[in-house]
């Protein structure tokens, strides 16, 4: 098992109500399953969840990448800067 | 001299006089800088009143995003000299400046206008700033619809 950071932006904060949560993941989890274990928590994820991007230690991260020890994770709706 | 790039998210308001110095050196002879204001009115699409703008960033992975959107600036346009991009974060008033893209070079001819139009572009798909609208009937957050890609 591994520790990982995630965070949460925007929509995703209102809708989880987290700003940040740590969590224990199995080894050999990628972002895919990842966002699975999210959804199980905070069931209002499902409906959004392939709009939701992802980040990890501050790059854009897809559903196939494996998740290092003690990433940073970050969850957010698609940018509104400007 | 050296040409610079300066990204940052800020909380105070953007100096625009220093900033201009700041993409000043003795070879610039163009500097085009775009600014991005709190609308008040908006009359196109849903036409609303906004009251303020409040921003949020993600801000160590915005400022790496930053410097991804002047690097590849630098990439198509190669005689730009200084880049700014900044982000202002926070409660923002109509009228206000919120986020700044500048570019300078020799001359006017060099590509700086469309290298400032693609900063701001391409900061409005990949760095992660939300903004809130919050206008007479409450507050909103308003969404964007860039997905990044693997090569973002």
């Amino acid at each position: 098992m591994k520790q990982v950071t995630i965070l949460f932006f925007a929509t995703l904060r209102d809708m989880t109500g987290e700003r940040r949560i740590m969590k224990m993941i199995p080894d050999d989890m990628l972002i895919a399953g990842l966002k699975d274990v999210l959804i199980e928590e905070f069931p209002r994820l499902k409906d959004i969840i392939n709009s939701v991007i992802v980040s990890m230690n501050h790059e854009f991260a897809f559903n196939d990448a494996p998740i290092p020890s003690d990433a940073e994770i970050a969850l957010f709706p698609p940018v509104s800067g400007g | 001299m050296q040409n610079q790039t300066i990204c940052k998210i800020v909380e105070s308001e953007i100096d625009l006089d220093k900033l201009l110095e700041e993409l000043t050196q003795n070879t610039t002879g163009a500097v085009v800088m775009f600014t991005g204001l709190v609308r008040g009115i908006t009359e196109r699409k849903n036409p609303h009143e906004t009251i303020q703008l409040e921003y949020e960033a993600y801000q160590p992975m915005a400022e790496k995003m930053m410097q991804r959107v002047a690097d590849e600036i630098r990439l198509k346009w190669s005689n730009i000299e200084t880049i700014a991009i900044i982000q202002r974060i926070g409660r923002l008033n109509p009228g206000k400046p919120t986020v700044i893209i500048a570019c300078s070079a020799a001359h006017r001819d060099t590509g700086v206008f469309d290298a400032a139009r693609y900063g701001i572009d391409r900061l409005k798909e990949i760095v992660p700033v939300w903004k809130m609208e919050i206008g007479p009937e409450g507050d909103a957050w308003i969404e964007g619809d860039y997905i990044p890609k693997s090569n973002d």
